[in-house]
């Protein structure tokens, strides 16, 4: 069961600030109250698996810088700064 | 009892790149977020491409501290919001699936004091946030991205520490074996940082952040053991929180973090498959690691008779060992030992004079030959360094140019005596009878000469003369 | 001029000089003028495609060496950068981002002188079924406006089905290729996870998904694989295809080749027609030599929850950067807090983004994963262990692509889970990372329905084979516009 307030604490973990709780706390519940299937699928004792790359695949250690100034591209502040809101103490 | 468990984290500053991407890893000589690409600045449909290299290199370090390394790595993804961290999450390692992290449990000596090692962490630095304005209400945050995405290894260890004095005795001993293993330059501004975790008896666990250095972070812990132990007694509870180090006012301040805020939601980062470190890539690169500090030390001791002292000193400092290692021979190895330990020490003790100093280890090994060869005077040895140091110019330029050179040629020293001689007529009578006193003669050769002569042969010459 | 002919053809005639690439192209244009006001496919058109393909031309005139793609135009999905052109996944969020850096597939698709005639339609960040989450309107599906292209990738399939392009880039993550490929009567493939480079691919689930084609033959995708496959050191998850060709040999035939009808895919709600069109895909393919069996996987049953809750976690994660600081849309900072920028910011995100990621908050949690999140991956590993299991009997599994035939705009947009369970037959080669095709087979009433075809990682080539074998026992209509 998913609640209001569940719902609200989660929307600001996620930082997005949400106007009707309601209808997202409906939705979402229909979303969420369908997920509970998983508990029927009696798969405890599975295994997570991954995919696998052996180290020698991996990218040689070379400084190439990018080719383009990107900053420039970007929201930039002062200079090449980018700026921040400012941050609460 | 006092219980003090440490993060540490050290920056991989000897590789040429970042660790998911292209970009250099040492960030410092850029101009502000010069350093990018769509990688470390997290751009849509951008993906990390990992380093070979810093894998190896943060295995290297698990080995050095008797880690344990897993045959699989995995990544995960720290899930948080902060302006430092372009994706708004971190990549970073975990033992969640098993040990899956590139360092397991292992151990490091401090004395005769055994300091537990919990994990060690290969992960991404954040960019750094620069704060302008004086007060709060006009506070501008500014982002530097330049380091975001340097290889970043974190060692955990656990609360095994009862001092701050232990805890800078272990710093000063990790530092040394990361410097010595060739994957970090500790000494570099930001390349080592470490947060604290500190509890008294009966107290809960208390993380301190924010640390900016070693030096500090001796008196965080120990303001924070105080902390503690104050509250303790006035039986006011001492909660579990995370308090921050301020670096005004040295003391540690609770930061008030929301519950929800914590809630990381680590998970597998899929864009990085597990990593097959196999036994024999694990084997070459402990063959290939560098020489432990101990063993160098040992073998100072052991083939050249070095006192244990010096060879402690000697072993310690990378700077030192690597020169003593290429400067060094059978001969003349106490030599070069010595000169190290007491004259270059003193001129090169902090990262800036070593990198602006010209001197290399055949300056060193020159130097060593030319004084035990009598080429060159014990002290005019020091004005030879000093000068090294300064230009750069070898050994025989320096000695030349300087005219420090002993001198042992045989007409020109005899030309020295004969005036000795001549200007001292009582104390060669006095040398006659009482042959102790020629030292005196020897002295004013030397005085003659500006300290350059060989004083064996100067004796030698002057008994010949006078007849002694 | 024809507008209607396949990639290989196209490139046959340009190559022979019966046409030139900048007729074609300016055809193609002209096209998207006169019917996207009302089908919505394109976000953005290249109003530089005819100089480009000027210069292709010239090139053929001269004698230089030209691409293997003359010209073609192509069709992207807005979740791929293009250098110095806009991006915006359909989202309101990147309104104004323009990609500083081209996706590995279209830098292998420039070195062969593809045209990107414009980017095109989708859910925002790939996150529906229909493409009425797009932040600038729905798609239409060409063959019946009033409904749904299918989705996320609704404007690559409406873009190949309607004749403005002769082939497109999508993103398959649950079935994003294969669904609207299906409702729009074109190709759709997802291949093998790592075949294809995602970089410069805007990750929703990035450990399920993959880019695909959608063309108008089964050769066509052939073609687009040989261009855009194989490892790329800019995304760590590709695997090395050996430089494989997967138009040779790709009328093998598949006489004697097993093929396991799956129980669970045809099952419960499945639309009459459909059903009917999958016996009679199975039938021919008996006709053809293969063996059809009936086979079971108890995990599909638990497939769509599985899927939504990695999807949703994945997504939560990879779109966390959107906070507005480095890139974005103009919303001005002064005055706020980090926080309450950022999450004021981010009500840009569309609601079913914002549902989704609320979820993707909710499941992977401290207090949660368990229940959720690690048990959606237990029905991953398990799933895929089933389907190893069934391909070690089977060379291909069979199934409807969708269960239902496309429905109208605005039917399903209000109830999720209702729409969750037009996926069941997709998700389960993202889950497993096997490769799956959608083959236009049949048209009920002049909606397409489209049989999917799956095979086992690494077939991607046999898995075409057998797809060219089906589509040359279909002869279909003409799109109606």
């Amino acid at each position: 069961m998913v609640t209001e307030e569940e719902i609200e604490q989660v929307s600001k973990l996620m930082k997005i600030d949400i106007d009707n709780h309601k209808e997202y706390v409906e939705k979402v519940h229909m979303m969420i109250n369908y997920f509970d299937i998983l508990d029927s699928a009696g798969v405890e004792s599975e295994e997570i698996s991954m995919p696998e790359i052996s180290i020698s695949k991996l990218r040689k250690d070379e400084h190439i810088p990018f080719d383009d100034k990107l900053i420039e591209k970007l929201n930039h502040y002062k200079g090449t700064y980018v700026r921040a809101p400012k941050m609460s103490s | 009892m006092t219980m003090i468990g440490l993060e540490i984290h050290c920056q991989l500053t000897n590789l040429n790149s970042k660790l998911f991407c292209s970009c250099k890893a040492n960030y410092r000589e850029f101009e502000i977020n010069e350093n990018i690409c769509p990688v470390c600045m997290g751009l849509p449909g951008s993906l990390p491409k990992l380093n070979q290299e810093a894998v190896k290199k943060a295995t290297i370090i698990a080995m050095a501290l008797n880690c344990t390394t897993p045959e699989k790595i995995a990544f995960f993804r720290k899930n948080y919001f902060y302006p430092d961290s372009p994706k708004n999450f971190q990549i970073t390692q975990l033992n969640i699936y098993g040990d899956t992290s590139v360092g397991g449990t292992g151990s490091v000596m401090v004395g005769d004091k055994k300091i537990r090692i919990t994990r060690i962490q290969l992960e991404e630095d954040p960019g750094r946030l620069i704060y302008e304005g004086s007060s709060s209400k006009n506070q501008i945050t500014l982002v530097d991205y330049n380091r975001a995405g340097t290889p970043l290894v974190e060692i955990v260890t656990e609360p095994d520490f009862e001092t701050p004095k232990e805890v800078r005795d272990f710093l000063n001993i990790l530092s040394d074996i990361l410097a010595n293993l060739g994957v970090a330059d500790p000494s570099l501004e930001g390349a080592m940082r470490a947060d604290a975790n500190v509890s008294i008896e009966g107290g809960k666990k208390v993380e301190i952040k924010n640390i900016g250095s070693f030096h500090d972070l001796e008196k965080a812990a120990h303001f924070e053991i105080t902390r503690q132990k104050s509250h303790h007694s006035r039986d006011i509870e001492i909660i579990q929180e995370t308090r921050h180090w301020d670096d005004k006012r040295k003391i540690t301040i609770s930061s008030r973090s929301k519950e929800e805020e914590l809630d990381y939601r680590y998970f597998l980062e899929g864009d990085i498959p597990w990593v097959k470190i196999d036994p024999e890539i694990q084997k070459k690169l402990q063959t290939e690691m560098p020489e432990s500090i101990s063993s160098k030390k040992q073998r100072y001791v052991s083939k050249y008779n070095i006192p244990a002292q010096v060879s402690d000193v000697l072993s310690s400092d990378k700077y030192y060992s690597d020169l003593f290692e290429e400067a060094h021979t059978e001969s003349n190895a106490k030599e070069v030992a010595n000169i190290i330990t007491t004259e270059l020490m003193g001129l090169v003790d902090t990262r800036e004079k070593r990198k602006a100093s010209k001197f290399t280890s055949t300056h060193l090994r020159d130097l060593a030959d030319a004084i035990q060869s009598g080429k060159v005077s014990r002290n005019s040895s020091k004005n030879a360094l000093h000068e090294i140091l300064k230009s750069g110019k070898d050994l025989s330029t320096v000695i030349s140019e300087l005219d420090l050179g002993n001198v042992s040629d045989e007409s020109e020293l005899s030309g020295f005596i004969t005036q000795v001689i001549s200007e001292e007529p009582q104390a060669v009578e006095q040398a006659k009878s009482n042959p102790q006193t020629i030292n005196y003669l020897v002295g004013k050769v030397m005085q003659k000469t500006k300290g350059k002569a060989d004083p064996v042969m100067t004796r030698d010459m002057l008994k010949k003369q006078i007849g002694v | 001029m024809n507008l209607n002919i396949s990639a290989l053809d196209y490139i046959q005639e340009v190559k022979t000089g019966n046409i030139s690439a900048e007729d074609f192209i300016a055809k193609t244009i002209e096209r998207i003028q006169s019917v996207d006001d009302k089908l919505h496919a394109f976000l953005s058109v290249n109003d530089d495609a005819i100089n480009q393909a000027r210069v292709i031309d010239k090139k053929i005139k001269s004698g230089e060496k030209v691409g293997d793609c003359f010209g073609m135009p192509i069709s992207v999905k807005d979740n791929m950068c293009i250098k110095d052109s806009k991006t915006t996944c359909a989202s309101k969020m990147l309104e104004n981002f323009i990609a500083p850096y081209d996706a590995t597939v279209i830098s292998k698709l420039k070195q062969q002188d593809a045209i990107f005639v414009g980017k095109v339609n989708m859910d925002e960040f790939a996150m529906g079924l229909t493409t009425e989450f797009s932040a600038y309107g729905p798609s239409k599906n060409p063959w019946n406006m009033e409904c749904v292209p299918g989705g996320s990738s609704g404007g690559s399939a409406v873009s190949v089905s309607a004749l403005e392009c002769v082939a497109s880039l999508g993103s398959d993550t649950g079935g994003s290729v294969r669904n609207p490929a299906s409702f729009c009567s074109t190709v759709g493939y997802k291949p093998t996870y790592g075949l294809i480079s995602r970089y410069g691919l805007i990750s929703y689930a990035n450990s399920i998904e993959q880019i695909g084609p959608l063309t108008r033959t089964v050769k066509d995708t052939a073609f687009m694989l040989n261009l855009i496959s194989g490892i790329d050191p800019n995304d760590n998850t590709t695997m090395d295809n050996k430089n494989e060709d997967y138009l040779s040999g790709i009328e093998s035939g598949i006489e004697g080749k097993k093929i396991g009808i799956v129980k669970e895919m045809m099952g419960e709600g499945i639309d009459p027609a459909v059903l009917t069109a999958t016996k009679d895909a199975i039938a021919k393919l008996e006709g053809l030599g293969a063996v059809c069996e009936e086979i079971s996987f108890d995990m599909v049953k638990y497939s769509v929850a599985a899927y939504y809750t990695i999807t949703a976690t994945e997504a939560g994660s990879n779109l966390a950067r959107y906070d507005n600081i480095r890139y974005g849309y103009d919303f001005p900072l002064e005055g706020y807090e980090f926080n309450s920028y950022i999450s004021k910011a981010r009500r840009n995100f569309g609601p079913e983004v914002t549902r989704r990621m609320i979820i993707g908050g909710f499941v992977p949690s401290a207090g949660h994963a368990g229940k959720y999140f690690l048990k959606a991956l237990k029905v991953k590993s398990k799933l895929t262990k089933e389907v190893n299991d069934a391909f070690k009997k089977f060379d291909f599994l069979i199934s409807p692509t969708v269960p239902i035939l496309p429905f109208k705009l605005g039917e399903k947009i209000d109830d999720p889970v209702s729409l969750f369970l037009v996926d069941i037959n997709t998700v389960t080669a993202n889950l497993t990372g096997k490769p799956a095709i959608s083959i236009p087979f049949a048209n009920s009433n002049g909606l397409p329905i489209g049989i999917q075809l799956m095979a086992d990682s690494m077939n991607d080539k046999s898995l075409l084979q057998a797809a060219y074998a089906l589509e040359q026992t279909v002869s279909l209509p003409e799109v109606p516009i």
